[in-house]
């Protein structure tokens, strides 16, 4: 495996803090550097797409995904990322085929997640210790390994956004319309849901079960209050997620906060949006 | 089933054969069969609930349907009746035609090959001025005439428009037709209209199925008997005799 030491290096050079020297803050600054904005570009779509309860049943049903590793015996991050894919593209399959509306398919899905999860985790006094440290999340304790998984994902997730966004815009604005002007619309919702899926297992190990939504809704929705454009509302969303990556880390490492990483991420993200509200109000006022 | 003597080509533009829909294990279309002639303006017309509507979404694949479709056409335009869509959604009509066509995200800006032609689309339906506005900020009329412009942007051998004049004011109804008419003068292509406004129906098609549940009665204009309207509407409908544009055999 390559030698990430010049990328830290070049992190702590770019923020000079005395905390900044230590390698595992250096690794978290990298991740997160790594992790916000890929989660704030795909926030777009799950904002566009009304898709913040799926992300939640999906961050949720990572607990089940843990606990299914300790019991067959398997490391939890790969029984963890298997069952999150699973349950994403189960819940766009069952919504595709039935009546019901989103929502109602999610929160069937959600509930069954997190029940068999608990039934499991009932059971073995372990696997309850083992969960509880997905539902924090900590981003201090990532490693050079994960985050070349992280980079590799970047990779990826930000060609699945040059080669879709138009499409998935398209598909946000009406499925009907953008199906029937020739968009594979089935095609780009079980590839995306998949996507989602990744990201939000990566992000519970970063921020925990309870904030990976806020991950990926809080930057996407400021950044749809500062745009003037769909394309504009991309970048917004990625700067707004990498200014509160980098802000969180060095709020959480004061001593006068001494918060948790991750919760201050946050935080961070969700000031941003109070923030973003004021220009969005006066742009509203004006168009009045 | 013939088709209009003037646009009744061999082979049609569509045909439907025996297609049935059912949702929730409640029959909607019964055995529809009818053919769409090349060319034609060739009006969906029935009653509400009559299944028009449903029609399309199997045509467009959005349901599930028994029976067979045979589309004649490379590119279809649809415009649907009503575009529920997210109003808060920051995309200007400008970038909404462009990402039909653009393989390049518009993260990255809109290319100036597909900046023209969305601005083409825009002219040919008199809404150049709408181009920078948000699509959430546009009136029913406005986003009826950029989502035609979409259509027409598809260079569509079939046109099918889903209640075009509904929310529309007359001026807008006039344009829309206006259009209609002028577009199929420029190139060929085949319309369906589905509607109810029968004014629409006189003055623009060229063929008609009307549709309750199953086909009434299909083919050229002059089939619109005050009989057929009575069966498909299951009230007497006066036939205007003004506003024609299609030709008319002198015998209907």
């Amino acid at each position: 495996m390559p030698d990430l030491s010049p990328l830290y290096a070049l992190v702590s050079h770019l923020l000079p803090f005395s905390f900044m020297e230590a390698r595992f803050m250096q690794q978290a600054m990298l991740g997160l550097l790594l992790l916000a904005p890929m989660c704030a570009a795909m926030g777009v779509q799950i904002v566009n797409f009304r898709m913040a309860f799926f992300s939640d049943a999906v961050s949720h049903s990572a607990f089940t995904g843990v606990a299914l590793g300790l019991i067959l015996g398997v490391s939890a991050r790969f029984t963890m990322m298997g069952f999150g894919v699973l349950v994403g593209v189960l819940i766009i399959a069952v919504g595709r085929r039935s009546l019901l509306s989103q929502d109602a398919v999610i929160g069937v899905f959600f509930s069954a997640a997190i029940a068999f999860g608990l039934a499991i985790v009932s059971r073995d006094r372990q696997a309850a210790r083992d969960v509880s440290r997905f539902l924090y999340g900590d981003i201090l304790t990532i490693g050079d390994a994960e985050i070349w998984c992280l980079a590799a994902l970047f990779v990826i997730l930000m060609a699945f956004q040059v080669l879709a966004y138009n499409r998935m815009l398209y598909m946000g604005i009406n499925r009907s319309l953008a199906g029937a002007h020739r968009v594979r619309v089935p095609l780009y919702q079980y590839v995306f849901a998949a996507l989602v899926s990744i990201v939000v297992m990566f992000s519970v190990w970063a921020v925990g079960v309870f904030l990976v939504t806020a991950l990926l809704i809080v930057p996407a929705a400021a950044g749809r209050n500062l745009a003037r454009s769909a394309g504009g509302m991309f970048w917004w969303a990625i700067a707004i997620g990498a200014v509160s990556a980098v802000s969180g880390v060095i709020i959480s490492a004061q001593p006068w906060a001494g918060t948790a990483t991750g919760a201050t991420v946050v935080l961070s993200a969700c000031a941003l949006f109070a923030a973003s509200l004021v220009p969005a109000s006066l742009r509203k006022r004006h168009a009045r | 089933m013939s088709g209009n003597p003037e646009t009744g080509a061999a082979e049609p533009a569509m045909a439907f054969e025996d297609v049935t829909v059912e949702i929730g294990g409640v029959p909607i279309l019964n055995k529809v069969s009818a053919r769409v002639p090349k060319g034609s303006v060739t009006a969906l017309i029935g009653p509400n609930g009559a299944g028009k509507t449903m029609l399309l979404l199997a045509l467009l694949g959005q349901v599930s349907y028994k029976g067979t479709i045979r589309v004649n056409a490379a590119r279809i335009g649809y415009v649907p009746q009503r575009l529920d869509f997210d109003r808060g959604l920051p995309v200007t009509a400008l970038e909404f035609l462009a990402m039909d066509r653009q393989r390049r995200p518009l993260f990255f800006g809109i290319g100036s090959s597909h900046r023209k032609r969305a601005e083409k689309s825009l002219r040919q339906v008199d809404a150049s001025h709408l181009a920078p506005r948000r699509l959430g900020a546009l009136s029913g009329g406005e986003l009826q005439r950029v989502l035609l412009a979409l259509a027409l942007s598809q260079d569509p051998e079939i046109l099918i428009l889903d209640e075009p004049a509904a929310g529309v004011d007359v001026a807008g109804e006039s344009l829309v037709c206006e259009v209609l008419s002028r577009v199929r003068r420029d190139r060929p292509m085949t319309q369906i209209i589905v509607t109810h406004d029968m004014s629409m129906v006189w003055a623009h098609a060229t063929d008609v199925i009307c549709l309750k549940g199953s086909v009434r009665a299909a083919g050229p204009l002059f089939i619109l008997t005050q009989e057929v309207l009575a069966a498909t509407f299951g009230v007497h409908m006066p036939r205007p005799g003004q506003c024609r544009v299609a030709e008319e055999p002198p015998d209907a």
